[in-house]
């Protein structure tokens, strides 16, 4: 999956810059900066939850040109390959927690829906959550709501799963039981892009670090040098700010 | 006292069944349908010929919200004969007083309903779109799955409202020789001499008609959970 020299304004204040990103198969690719940054959008275009003004999306063999606009079928193509996880997770207050994960794989993938019930189960096995197959999104703590929302993304069977901010709503104990989730999936080499605060999380589950500054890409690379002995001031400035708090 | 009462209650009564009761369902059914289908209407997109429609529906929401509903109702059923349009209908549009009641009234409630049932879906947060997005659905589904049972939720009290209030606006369809409750308390009151008698009567008996409803509004809006929070749907 990539972008290629993609711009996106909101009126006239242009928040990604011509920008190019690729995100490897099986990786996890962690982008940081400041608030305002452009990182969301960043996730948001990936998901065509935002449409850029300029560029292409690459995937596999779909080539997205932007300054065209997006068909129907690039879309669900696109919707089919990226599972979005909020910040605020966003699970649907109607249906219950196997409601929620079975919604996608019964409407959009048309399995029937004992099987979408049996590979819920399993997936909620995976993260911990069988117990709370029945309740209802209002009576799930933070921590728990998000997970659902991770395996709502699963059970859509995404190659990426897109997560923006995923614990930044969340208290510090509860944030742990997500990021667990997380690494787990990081190990079993599900592909993610991930924008976090949580530097510590950031550099133990990334493959890639990616930097963004005021729409503009300011590191690529591994994370290893982005964390030690980094030489841009920019960058150094940004991660002491991020120990203070 | 209650001899009167005795003789005059189950005329109002059969009045009720068989020209209330039925006026207002009839009506808040055609309304809610039409309610809907303006809501939908205005909230797409703006895309080409669309602005004509949503320009349409929404002077007819402008219309009945502004003008009274004893108005409309002689429009409709005094009025309409006098529009004669040639090959359609050259000897002008004659209604059923029923009919045309039953016209006015879906119009009025479409047109109140329609603006409760929009600010219902513009009352869903974003985040449930675009949740819904994510995991692949289309525009469609996400309206009909996650969007419209949200709205449809939040709107019950305010909807129940307007079903209430047509119990007691049908009273109008007097004016226009329908004999429902109303209409038939005028007439026990002009032979018995009892207008207060027979007014208060026939107070009564709406009072009751709505407190039932009252009644069954608490009972469906406990049904679907209206007073339970939704939390996490926020962006
Ligand atoms: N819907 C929007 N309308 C206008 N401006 C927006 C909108 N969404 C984001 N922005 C602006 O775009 C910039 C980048 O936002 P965002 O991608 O959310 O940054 P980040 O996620 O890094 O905090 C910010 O300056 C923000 O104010
Ligand atoms: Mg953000």
């Amino acid at each position: 999956m990539e972008l290629e020299e993609v711009s996106k304004s909101y009126g006239n204040h242009l928040v990604l810059k011509n920008i190019n990103l690729d995100f490897q198969r099986g990786k996890v690719t962690v982008l940081v900066g400041p608030s305002g940054s452009g990182k969301s959008t960043i996730l948001r275009s990936l998901n065509l939850l935002e449409t850029p003004e300029s560029g292409k999306c690459l995937f596999d063999d779909l080539i997205i040109d932007f300054t065209k606009g997006v068909n129907k079928k690039e879309l669900a193509y696109v919707r089919q390959k990226t599972g979005m996880v909020f910040q605020s997770y966003n699970l649907f207050p109607h249906f219950s927690v196997l409601g929620n994960i079975i919604e996608g794989p019964t409407q959009v993938l048309k399995l029937d829906k004992k099987t979408a019930i049996e590979n819920a189960k399993k997936i909620l096995k995976k993260i911990g959550l069988e117990s709370k197959i029945n309740n209802y999104p209002e009576e799930l703590s933070g921590g728990q709501a998000q997970r659902v929302a991770i395996a709502r993304s699963l059970a859509m069977n995404p190659e990426y799963i897109l997560l923006d901010e995923p614990t930044s709503a969340l208290d510090p104990e509860l944030e742990l039981e997500v990021l667990q989730v997380l690494l787990q999936l990081a190990r079993d080499g599900q592909s993610m892009v991930i924008v976090t605060h949580n530097m510590s999380f950031a550099q133990q589950v990334a493959d890639k670090i990616v930097f963004v500054e005021d729409g503009d890409i300011i590191y690529d690379g591994e994370p290893e040098p982005f964390f030690k002995n980094n030489k841009n001031l920019r960058i150094t400035k940004f991660l002491s700010s991020m120990v203070l708090k | 006292m209650w001899e009167i009462i005795s003789k005059a209650l189950p005329q109002i009564l059969e009045a009720g069944f068989k020209y209330t009761v039925p006026l207002t369902l009839i009506s808040f059914f055609f309304g809610i349908i039409l309610a809907l289908f303006t809501a939908l209407i205005r909230l797409t997109k703006n895309n080409g010929f669309f602005i004509v429609i949503k320009l349409f529906f929404r002077f007819y929401v402008w219309l009945f919200r502004s003008t009274p509903l004893l108005v409309q109702l002689f429009i409709v059923y005094f009025g309409l004969p006098y529009l004669k349009i040639k090959g359609i209908a050259p000897d002008g549009i004659k209604l059923d007083a029923f009919i045309a009641g039953v016209i006015t009234f879906s119009l009025n409630t479409g047109a109140y309903a329609s603006e409760t049932i929009r600010a219902a879906i513009s009352s869903v947060p974003r985040g449930q779109w675009e949740a819904a997005f994510s995991i692949g659905m289309t525009r469609k589904q996400t309206l009909k799955r996650i969007i419209l049972p949200q709205a449809l939720r939040v709107s019950v009290p305010p909807l129940a409202n307007s079903f209430i209030s047509l119990v007691k606006d049908t009273s109008l369809a007097a004016s226009i020789t329908i004999v429902e409750m109303f209409e038939v308390s005028q007439q026990i009151a002009a032979e018995n001499y009892q207008p207060l008698l027979m007014y208060s009567l026939v107070a009564a008996v709406y009072a009751v008609f709505c407190t039932i409803l009252s009644w069954g509004q608490g009972k469906l809006e406990s049904r679907l959970g209206v007073k339970s929070n939704m939390k996490g749907s926020d962006n």
